[in-house]
C-alpha cells in the first residue's frame, strides 16, 4: 500500500464551507488526535516532531507522517511527576500524549530549543520503547559553515528516519516531497494573504485550525483541504467591520487554547501572527533540483521566519516583528508570552521597548494552553481595543 | 443625514435605537432576547427602522453591545457594555462621574471622567443574588408578574432582611418568610432591599463619586433608585421611563457618530487595512 494514498481526515470532503470548517475545528480541538490512530491504523509509521522547526520533508520521503507535538488539550497526569511545576505546560502535555498512549508514535524528535525542551529528549527515550533523537539545528546560523553543518545534520536524521521505517530515502524521494511542501507553502501563504487583506472572511479560529491540520494529517491531503477550501473562503460575501487590525506575536511554541484564538478573533482582526509558526517556517519555495538536503538546509538559514527561540544577528527580532506589523497593515500588537516561557517572556521585553520607541500600541498577556476562563481577558482586550477606536 | 443606530443584545433583553446627527431618537424597540441571537438582532433592527421610515441603507453605522454583542452580523463596530453605558449616560445628565447598571444577569458599577471615558469598573460575581433575574424570580415564587413588582413594593410596610449573598439561599429565606406570614410586599422590599446593598458595595469598589446615574430594567421599579438613593445619601440619576433600559444602545449609536467623525471623509473602516 503506498501510504501517501492513504486519506485520514475525510470529515470536510463534500460539505458547505461552513460545515467543512467546523468539521476541521473539530478534528483540531479533539483530545484525542483521531488523524494519527488513523493513520497508525492503515498501517502507517509517525515521526512525531517538538516545537519549533522540523524538516518535515526527510520524514515524508520515508512514507512516514511527520506529527507536529504541540502539546494538548489534556491532565497531564503521568507527565507531571517528569517535570517540574516551574515548567511550562506544553512540555508535560506533550509527554502525557506519549505516555498515555494517545498518539503512537515510531521516533520522537526534538530541538533543543530552551533549558526546558532541550530535557525532553531524553526523558521521552526513557519512558518510550521507541528513538527519540535531538535535532541541533545551528545555534549560529551567521556562521560561514551553518549549511554546511546543517546539510550533516539533515543527513544523519535521514538515516535515523530510514532504520525507523525501514525504507531507503533517495534523492528523488525528498525532491518529490519538497515539491509537496513546496505547494504546502504556497498554499499556506495564501491563507495568510486572505487574513492580512479580508480578514472578515476568515474567522480566526478557523485559519488556526486550517494551519493545526498541518502538523496532523500528510501534506497531500492538507494541500487538497487548502486547495478545495480557500477558494470558497474568498467567495464568502461576509460584511468587513470596523476592527482593530493586530498581530498576534507569541504563539510560535505553547499554543494558546482554542477558545483564546476564538475570543481573539470576534473582538479584532488577527491579521497576521506566529501560531505554529514552525509550521511555516520556509518563506519561500525550496528548489526542487539540486542537493535536496543542502537546499532544505539553506532555506532554514537564508529564507526562514524568526521566533525567540532561533537566534540569528541578521533577523533582530523586534525589528521583524515590527515589519510583520507593518506588511501587514496592522493597528497594533497583541504581545503574549506561555506562563513559565522563558524566551517568550524574555523577548517581550525586548518587544515593548522597541514598540514603545515606534509609538505602536501593544496588548501585553500570558496565557496557559489549558486556561479555560477569558471573561477577564476579553474585557481587557476589549478596553484596549476601545482605547485605540475612540482615543 | 446621518444616522447611526445602537442594539444593546442584553441577556434578557434586546434593545435598539435610532439617532440623528441631531441627537434625536428617530426610534426605538425593545424585544425579549431569547436564545436566537442573529434572529432577534435583525428582527429589532427592521423593526426600528420600519418604525422610522427609513432602510438599512440609510443608517451609516451600527455598533452593537451587550453580551450577545458578536451574533450581530450587520454590525460594523462591537463595545462593551461599560464604554456604551457611559457614552449614553453622558448625554442624558453630562455630570455623571459614577454608573450603576443592573441588567438580568449582571451588575456593573463604574466610575468615568467628564468625558465619559471609563476610569475604573466592577462587575457582580457570577452569582444571580445581585441581579433582576434574582427579583424576577423572587416575584414569580410568590405567584407575582413582573409587571405586578412595583406596585407591590409601595405596599411594604416593614421589609424583611434577605440575605443577598446567594440566590438560592435567598430562595430559601423567602420560603421561610412566607410560611412565618410575612406579607409578600415585605419580602419583596426585602429583596430589593439586599440588591441595592451589593449594589452600593460594588460602587464603593469603584470609589463613586457624584454624581450618580443609574440604569438597567431594574430601575422600571420605582423603589429601586429611592432605595438606592438613599443607602447613598445622595441624589441620583434615574433616565424617564423606560430609556432607563436604552441608555447602552444610546452609547452605541454615540460612538457610531464618533467613529465616523473619526474615520473621515474616505470612511475606510479600521479593518480594512492596507
Amino acid at each position: 500500500m503506498t501510504m501517501t494514498a492513504t486519506r485520514i481526515f475525510t470529515e470536510w470532503r463534500d460539505k458547505s464551507l461552513d460545515d467543512a470548517l467546523l468539521e476541521c475545528r473539530d478534528m483540531v480541538e479533539a483530545p484525542d488526535f483521531e488523524t494519527a490512530r488513523r493513520w497508525r491504523e492503515a498501517g502507517g509509521k509517525i515521526a512525531g516532531h517538538f516545537q519549533v522547526y522540523f524538516p518535515e520533508e526527510i520524514v515524508h520521503a520515508a512514507g512516514m507522517l511527520p506529527f507536529k507535538v504541540r502539546g494538548a488539550p489534556l491532565e497531564a497526569n503521568q507527565a507531571d511527576s517528569h517535570f517540574g511545576s516551574y515548567l511550562c505546560s506544553i512540555l508535560k502535555t506533550s509527554l502525557e500524549l506519549a505516555l498515555s498512549d494517545v498518539v503512537e508514535m515510531d521516533l520522537f524528535i526534538s530541538h533543543p530549543i530552551c533549558d526546558a525542551a532541550r530535557n525532553l529528549a531524553a526523558i521521552w527515550g526513557r519512558n518510550v520503547d521507541y528513538p527519540s533523537q535531538i535535532l541541533y539545528l545551528p545555534q549560529n546560523p551567521n556562521s560561514s559553515g551553518s549549511i554546511d553543518y546543517l546539510t550533516h545534520e539533515y543527513d544523519r536524521i535521514r538515516r535515523v528516519v530510514e532504520e525507523v521505517s525501514g525504507r531507503t530515502i533517495t534523492d528523488e524521494d525528498l525532491q518529490n516531497s519538497i515539491a509537496v511542501f513546496n505547494e504546502n507553502r504556497r498554499l499556506m501563504r495564501e491563507l495568510y494573504e486572505i487574513k492580512r487583506d479580508t480578514p472578515w472572511l476568515i474567522a480566526a479560529e478557523d485559519a488556526y485550525a486550517l494551519v493545526a491540520l498541518a502538523g496532523m494529517v500528510p501534506r497531500e491531503e492538507h494541500n487538497e483541504l487548502l486547495t478545495e477550501l480557500l477558494p470558497k473562503i474568498r467567495e464568502r460575501d461576509n460584511k468587513p467591520e470596523d476592527r482593530i487590525r493586530v498581530v498576534f506575536e507569541g504563539g510560535f511554541c505553547e499554543q494558546p487554547p482554542f477558545d483564546l484564538i476564538r475570543m481573539l478573533g470576534r473582538t479584532v482582526y488577527v491579521v497576521d501572527d506566529d501560531f505554529l509558526i514552525g509550521l511555516r517556517w520556509i518563506t519561500e519555495d525550496v528548489p526542487v533540483d539540486g542537493d535536496p538536503l543542502g537546499n532544505l538546509a539553506t532555506a532554514y538559514i537564508e529564507h526562514s521566519s524568526y521566533s525567540p527561540v532561533q537566534h540569528d544577528l541578521r533577523k533582530p527580532k523586534e525589528e521583524m516583528l515590527k515589519q510583520r506589523i507593518s506588511d501587514a497593515g496592522a493597528d497594533a500588537a497583541i504581545l503574549a508570552a506561555a506562563k513559565m516561557c522563558e524566551p517568550g517572556l524574555e523577548e517581550q521585553v525586548a518587544y515593548t521597548h522597541s514598540l514603545d520607541d515606534a509609538e505602536i500600541s501593544y496588548f501585553l498577556s500570558e496565557f496557559e494552553e489549558n486556561m479555560s476562563s477569558f471573561d477577564q481577558l476579553e474585557l481587557q482586550v476589549a478596553t484596549f481595543v476601545e482605547h485605540l477606536l475612540f482615543a | 443625514m446621518i444616522i447611526t443606530a445602537g442594539l444593546d443584545i442584553g441577556s434578557t433583553y434586546t434593545k435598539a435605537l435610532l439617532q440623528n446627527e441631531d441627537h434625536e431618537i428617530l426610534a426605538k424597540a425593545m424585544l425579549p432576547t431569547g436564545f436566537r441571537l442573529q434572529e432577534i438582532a435583525r428582527t429589532i433592527y427592521n423593526q426600528v427602522l420600519e418604525a422610522a421610515g427609513l432602510s438599512e441603507n440609510d443608517i451609516s453605522y451600527v455598533i452593537a453591545t451587550g453580551p450577545g454583542r458578536h451574533q450581530v452580523d450587520f454590525k460594523d463596530l462591537q463595545v462593551t457594555d461599560l464604554t456604551a453605558s457611559a457614552r449614553g449616560a453622558n448625554l442624558l445628565f453630562p455630570g455623571t462621574r459614577t454608573i450603576l447598571d443592573i441588567g438580568g444577569q449582571t451588575m456593573k458599577a463604574s466610575r468615568v471622567d467628564e468625558a465619559a471615558k471609563v476610569i475604573s469598573f466592577r462587575l457582580n460575581d457570577k452569582c444571580a443574588a445581585g441581579t433582576g433575574a434574582f427579583l424576577e424570580k423572587t416575584a414569580r415564587y410568590m405567584g407575582y408578574d413582573i409587571q405586578e413588582i412595583s406596585a407591590l413594593m409601595v405596599t411594604s410596610k416593614q421589609p424583611v432582611p434577605i440575605s443577598g449573598v446567594c440566590a438560592v439561599f435567598a430562595e430559601s429565606e423567602v420560603i421561610n418568610h412566607l410560611s412565618l406570614g410575612t406579607a409578600p410586599a415585605d419580602i419583596m422590599q426585602g429583596a430589593i432591599e439586599s440588591l441595592t446593598g451589593r449594589s452600593v458595595q460594588l460602587m464603593k469598589r469603584v470609589r463613586a463619586e457624584p454624581e450618580f446615574t443609574l440604569i438597567g430594567g431594574i430601575l422600571r421599579f420605582e423603589t429601586m433608585g429611592k432605595t438606592v438613593s438613599d443607602l447613598l445619601d445622595a441624589e441620583v440619576n434615574v433616565p424617564d421611563g423606560d430609556m432607563v433600559q436604552f441608555v447602552p444602545a444610546l452609547g452605541c449609536a454615540i460612538l457610531g457618530r464618533r467613529r465616523l467623525e473619526k474615520l473621515g471623509s474616505d470612511g475606510r473602516m479600521a479593518g480594512a487595512g492596507v
